[in-house]
């Protein structure tokens, strides 16, 4: 499977730091050489200051080292423990560099400091409290970002948190520290902030304020895009964003065609797994089409067969491939079983919209699975008035019912929506009538 | 040549053009002084420098009495007054107070022609107003100034044969040097070109003989001659001379002959002998050897790098003079370089003569619209590419624009020189279209030419490498859009076979070029012009070489959609050219929807010709100018960067009929039924509105019988329509991979086939078995499958499938007429609410604007395919959305 393994694509839009549990992942599935895998994880942290971790990789990595081997690598290991002292040297330097530090420390100021919303009012507070002054945002920064390197990320979040509360969104910091408290949000995996900061950074970037160049803009989209990734499956509301924020804001789905198509699966999988936005496939069916040169894996097929070409079996050949796709996949790994029961409805939607009569064999086999599950599934979804059919036991068909709208029922379905919409039209305009004469000259916009 | 003749039988219009000439004469009175002034810049004396303006002005006058030119004369005659006026006190000392007896003969010319012209009432009569005014006048005041001179004018009228005095012999020299001059203009072009003298001299011969057919009458002349430029004027003169001087005449050519030969040798002894700067040279007798040519150097003098740089400064500097004589000026370098060569002057010295003797090869072509002669062409090239040669091996020289003529540096390095090597050769590059659109491209002289086109090539690589090295950004994309346009419209075949891996990855192919040199201009161009050239080109290039989606995203990208029009008209064309090749590629790719997109706004017009610049078409409604012509030529594609337009309408109508004739069959009855493409609904109508229909013989009429044919789904006589003998040799054979392309063609045909088959004929079937339609049309059974399962959830097609028996069920439900005319109703109340809100819409900004407008059609889809597809909880969300905005 490993040729269906986006990581390394995905890697290069990540931080390192997110690029590690990401690791971790395929360690656990196994795939990968097992050897290989530490050897990058090793690689990855090796700008990092995350030493203890280094450590212990590198301990996996040569377990048979005994005792008397250790000189040859133990020169390494020495390196690294050398360095573990320079660090926390360097951190504790850092720390004591303003006193503002240890009001930050202080949980109760903390508390009492998130809950005033006006920066100006901050300042002051703090600087009656502990000699703030504006300079020591720099100093704040560095050490957010040390304590990020260092694998504390909770601290480094609420530094960061501090530093946007004060500061304004015009302050040359702003996006790195930003993205900075993304990072952190998601690796301590506090969803709701995460989602907080995203919708923040795509705000700011789509602004355009501190970037001009457009090129740099679309580097910034692509990060937001791949960055946003860990939290859109992991939040409840994430579903639903993912397919607002990747397939509707124009700038986002350029940035996915241009930069990154590899996104289209996970686009795509949450279409699927969305019931409620079915709506959406026909646009993401256009979009995958465009696409197809440049990036196809067994999900995009899978619609492409499903909604393009029709041809049943081979959208059951990839919805089987689908499935091992998802289970290796770091961000899908929680929906196989949703996805599954998914496209299976959907493709027995198609088969219906299409078939007038269906033998259960056939159906069964198409949806990959066994005859007597399937007819139950079946009697399941008429049971619950999904569906108008009825099974015919003997010949083991399933009959659609439902005979083809005649024409009072056509007329009807055409007209049915539009006194509604004209009354609708009717009042808005009258609305505006009435708001007109109130208030004529607060009307400028028309 | 018609005015020609009509000047000869009829005299009103004579005049007509006797005032043409009038307006033309100011431009050559003010070359001849010109001239005289500019070929010799030597310190004279003062006694030289009169007499010679005097002599010169006599001439003038001379020549204005050949063309009865009055006013010019007047005027002239006031200059020579006043300059006799300024040679007094010189005439009095030398001439020891005499009048120069040259200056009288002139005196008492002019005194005898004006009286002539006097009595000739009939003439006076006839000349414009503004002549017969100058002439009185001047009549009046020669007569007053000729008091002056009477004493003289009576001695001289006595014996008027008197031997001619030195003065006398120095004007007629200078006067026979001139025309010496202009001989050897003409001549010089005899041998070069042979046909284009030939036609000249036909013209000459012309003149000359209208001068013989009527006699004195001069105007005649003096008219046919002003129809042609201005080395035939000169030819024409000239000859008229020969007839009017007669014997005494007859006598100067042979003199003229000798001279030439005298030059000619005087030239192979590269003009050893030193006569002293190359002043006008008295002639003793008839036989004198002038040489009239400056000499390269003196004998003993020092050949250094200054001595031979002043030199080549003095050759430049008459370059651009009406007068100068191109072709020696270019031998004259020539020269200079085999001298600076001899002393070994090093390469700086010689890149410099080589840059001067290319532009004034260039300068050679007097006609800016007119190509180059071929031998000149030839030498061109060779030149440019020796120098680019010795540009590229002297690595320590800079030749650039930005360095100033006197900063150059020959001496040391590194050397500088003033030049720009971009711009001659973006001028040889013009040069060479020109000279290709001038071919007839179904000759051999075209192909031969067409060689020339990898010289070219290589010198522009030559540049390209040298600017690598020493250019600015801006020369570099500039040297890198000539080498694009010299790219994008070639086919290599490589790039398809490494796309099918016969060749191996690593060797470059031209799309790899293209790409390099392209993202180059991308990144650092500052014009856009470039880069919109570049795009289009490299777009071009992806759709000759099948990159469809690579031109397809690039084209898109681009955004030249919506600003193409601001652009110039090359540039205009370019893309014309790129949305045609890219249709052609749409085509092969069996994107029959986007090649009908591309091409259809080539055709519509029915003026593909004229927008590819092909080829001008005859306009109707008004005539073009000549000007406008000369443009539109100009803009024209050479032959063998044209697009085959019958291939291209060919793609055309066959992808019209693909998507035309299902859509037909689908909406037969549909009130709202709306036309794809009108051309081919053109040619249908017209085959149809035949009494008699014969067999196809055009490819046209091969597209109608196919699309005839597949209405009534008939595959196998619409697919031999398509694809026979005929049309292979005539439009398939054309593409590179002809049999994948007739594969292609041979499916689709088979499919939109079936689909026209079944929307034709599905009301009166009940139901149809798929194996038998797979059958019927030899399609696989998956295919069918597949194109009628789309054709029902599209709601094309009113039916279901029975899986076990694997049959169409149709679902009958004919409407009634006051039914389906209620249906009609409904979609039409139906549009109208739709336009109602857009409107809304519109007038409130947009709110809305969420991809609802645009798609307008979809929604219409949406609504008719119902459930999940449904237009109701969109209109719901709207409607929220709506509430939430007020």
């Amino acid at each position: 499977m490993a040729k269906f393994d986006l990581t390394c694509r995905i890697g290069q839009y990540l931080d390192r730091h997110l690029v590690l549990p990401q690791l971790e992942f395929l360690n656990a599935n196994k795939i990968f050489d097992e050897k290989d895998l530490l050897q990058a994880k090793l690689d990855t942290l090796s700008t990092t200051n995350m030493v203890d971790y280094a450590i212990d990789v590198k301990e996996q990595l040569h377990p048979d080292t005994t005792k008397p081997q250790i000189n040859m690598d133990g020169n390494d290991l020495n390196e690294l423990r050398n360095k573990r002292v320079l660090i926390l040297e360097e951190l504790k330097r850092l720390q004591d560099a303003d006193k503002i530090f240890g009001v930050l420390e202080n949980d109760e100021v903390m508390k009492k400091m998130e809950s005033m919303r006006d920066s100006k009012a901050l300042i002051k507070f703090l600087a009656d409290l502990a000699d703030f002054r504006i300079e020591m945002m720099e100093d704040i920064v560095r050490l957010a970002k040390y304590r990020y390197e260092c694998g504390n990320y909770t601290t480094s979040s609420s530094y960061s948190y501090f530093y946007m509360l004060v500061m304004p969104p015009s302050d040359k910091n702003y996006l790195n520290v930003s993205w900075g408290k993304l990072a952190s949000e998601i690796l301590t995996q506090e969803w709701d902030t995460a989602l907080e900061d995203i919708n923040k950074l795509r705000e700011y970037i789509d602004s355009n304020v501190g970037i001009g160049n457009p090129l740099q803009i679309l580097q910034q989209r692509t990060w937001l895009i791949h960055w946003s990734l860990f939290v859109f499956f992991n939040h409840i509301k994430g579903r639903d964003m993912i397919i607002d924020m990747f397939l509707y804001r124009p700038h986002y789905l350029n940035a996915i065609q241009t930069m990154c198509p590899h996104i289209l699966r996970y686009l795509a999988a949450a279409v699927i797994v969305n019931r409620s936005r079915r709506a959406a496939l026909k646009d993401l069916v256009k979009v995958i089409q465009q696409e197809s040169y440049t990036y196809r894996d067994p999900i995009t097929e899978f619609l492409e067969h499903l909604y393009v070409n029709f041809d049943f079996d081979g959208a059951r050949q990839k919805l089987q491939e689908c499935q091992t796709v998802l289970c290796n996949d770091f961000f899908l790994i929680a929906l196989p079983n949703e996805f599954v029961e998914n496209a299976r409805l959907m493709i027995f939607e198609t088969f219906c919209r299409i078939h007038q009569c269906i033998s259960i064999q056939m159906l069964a086999e198409k949806l990959n699975m066994e005859v007597d599950i399937a007819e139950c599934w079946i009697v399941n979804l008429i049971r619950n008035a999904r569906l108008d059919a009825k099974i015919d036991s003997k010949l083991g068909h399933i009959v659609m019912g439902g005979q083809p709208a005649s024409p009072y029922q056509q007329l009807i379905e055409k007209i049915e929506t539009l006194s509604v919409r004209s009354e609708a039209l009717e009042n808005l305009i009258e609305r505006k009538v009435k708001a007109k004469n109130q208030d004529p000259i607060s009307i400028v916009w028309n | 040549m018609s005015r020609f003749f009509a000047t000869g039988s009829d005299s009103e219009s004579d005049t007509s053009i006797e005032e043409e000439q009038v307006q033309r004469a100011p431009a050559a009175a003010f070359t001849f002084s010109d001239d005289e002034e500019e070929t010799k810049r030597v310190v004279r004396s003062t006694k030289e420098k009169r007499y010679e303006e005097i002599t010169n002005l006599i001439k003038l006058i001379r020549n204005y009495k050949k063309i009865k030119d009055m006013s010019f004369m007047l005027s002239t005659f006031e200059d020579l007054m006043k300059a006799y006026q300024k040679a007094l006190p010189v005439i009095s000392k030398e001439e020891s107070g005499q009048t120069p007896r040259f200056y009288v003969r002139c005196l008492v010319e002019m005194e005898d022609f004006i009286n002539e012209v006097w009595e000739d009432r009939q003439g006076r009569k006839n000349m414009s107003k503004n002549n017969s005014k100058s002439l009185t006048s001047l009549r009046q005041k020669l007569r007053k100034y000729n008091k002056d001179f009477e004493e003289d004018i009576t001695r001289f009228r006595e014996n008027p044969d008197e031997e001619d005095d030195e003065e006398e012999d120095k004007a007629d020299e200078a006067d026979s040097e001139d025309d010496d001059n202009r001989i050897a203009d003409f001549r010089k072009q005899e041998p070069s070109a042979p046909d284009d003298s030939k036609f000249k001299k036909g013209i000459d011969d012309d003149a000359s003989d209208s001068d013989l057919d009527w006699g004195s009458d001069s105007d005649n002349d003096s008219s046919s001659s002003s129809d042609d430029d201005k080395p035939q004027h000169v030819g024409a003169d000239y000859f008229r001379k020969t007839q009017k001087d007669g014997g005494d005449d007859e006598q100067k050519q042979i003199r003229k002959e000798h001279r030439k030969d005298r030059k000619d040798k005087d030239r192979k002894k590269k003009r050893e002998e030193d006569d002293g700067e190359g002043e006008w040279e008295t002639v003793k007798g008839g036989v004198a050897i002038p040489s009239e040519k400056p000499k390269m150097f003196a004998k003993d003098a020092e050949i250094n790098t200054v001595a031979v740089l002043k030199k080549l400064g003095e050759i430049v500097a008459a370059r651009g003079k009406k007068r100068t004589d191109r072709k020696e000026q270019i031998e004259l370098l020539h020269e200079l370089q085999c001298i600076a060569e001899t002393h070994n002057l090093g390469a700086p010295v010689s890149i410099k003569i080589k840059f001067s003797i290319v532009s004034s090869i260039f300068d050679y072509s007097p006609n800016v619209s007119d190509p180059m002669k071929p031998e000149y062409w030839t030498k061109l090239l060779e030149r440019i590419t020796e120098m680019l040669d010795m540009l590229l091996n002297a690595t320590d020289l800079i030749i650039a624009d930005s360095i100033p003529e006197d900063e150059e540096e020959y001496e040391k390095p590194e050397y500088k020189l003033h030049g720009c090597v971009l711009t001659l050769v973006e001028r040889l590059d013009e040069e060479f279209t020109k000279i290709l659109k001038e071919c007839d491209p179904h000759s051999n002289k075209y192909v031969e030419r067409l060689k020339d086109e990898k010289l070219v090539s290589s010198i522009i690589d030559k540049v390209q490498e040298y600017l690598e090295r020493k250019g600015t950004v801006s020369e570099l994309c500039r040297i890198y859009l000539r080498k694009i346009e010299h790219l994008y419209y070639k086919f290599d075949p490589s790039v398809l076979k490494q796309k099918e891996g016969q060749v191996a990855s690593d060797v470059i192919t031209s799309v790899q070029v293209m790409e390099k040199l392209c993202k180059y201009v991308y990144a650092y161009d500052e014009t856009d012009r470039l880069r919109t050239r570049a795009i289009l080109s490299h777009i071009y290039h992806h759709a000759l070489h099948d990159n469809w989606f690579q031109a397809r995203d690039l084209m898109l990208m681009s955004h030249l959609q919506e600003t193409i029009q601001h652009s110039d008209p090359a540039t205009q064309i370019l893309y014309n050219r790129t949305i045609a090749h890219l249709g052609l590629c749409a085509f092969r790719h069996a994107n029959i929807k986007d090649a009908h997109g591309c091409l259809l706004d080539l055709m519509m017009t029915g003026k593909v010709k004229e927008l590819l610049a092909q080829g001008l078409l005859p306009q109707r409604q008004h005539e073009r100018s000549l000007e406008q012509e000369k443009i539109e030529k100009q803009r024209q594609m050479p032959f063998h960067m044209h697009i085959n337009l019958e291939l291209l309408e060919c793609v055309y109508l066959v992808s019209a009929m693909l998507i035309e004739i299902p859509y037909m069959a689908a909406h037969e009855f549909d009130a709202r039924r709306r036309m794809i493409s009108k051309t081919f609904y053109q040619q249908l109508r017209s085959s149809e509105r035949q009494s008699l229909v014969g067999p196809p013989e055009s490819m046209r009429e091969h597209v109608v019988a196919a699309s005839k044919a597949m209405r009534n789904g008939n595959w196998t006589a619409c697919n031999n329509f398509i694809i026979n003998e005929k049309m292979n040799a005539k439009v398939w054979d054309l593409f590179y991979q002809a049999n994948k392309v007739r594969e292609m063609l041979t499916k689709l045909i088979k499919e939109e086939s079936l689909r026209t088959y079944l929307f034709t004929y599905s009301h009166v079937y009940d139901s149809i078995s798929m194996p038998t339609l797979a059958d019927m049309f030899q399609l696989k059974k998956l295919i069918v499958y597949s194109t009628i399962s789309k054709m029902i959830i599209n709601e094309e097609l009113m039916a279901s499938l029975d899986d076990p028996t694997e049959t169409v069920v149709m679902h009958r439900s004919e409407p009634s007429r006051l039914q389906s005319l209620a249906l009609q109703l409904t979609d039409k109340v139906n549009n109208f609410v739709d336009s109602n809100e857009r409107i809304f819409e519109m007038k409130q900004g947009n709110f809305f604007s969420r991809g609802n407008q645009g798609n307008f059609r979809d929604r219409q889809n949406y609504n008719r395919q119902g459930q999940d597809w449904g237009r109701q909880r969109r209109d719901r969300e709207r409607n929220r959305e709506d509430n939430r905005n007020y």
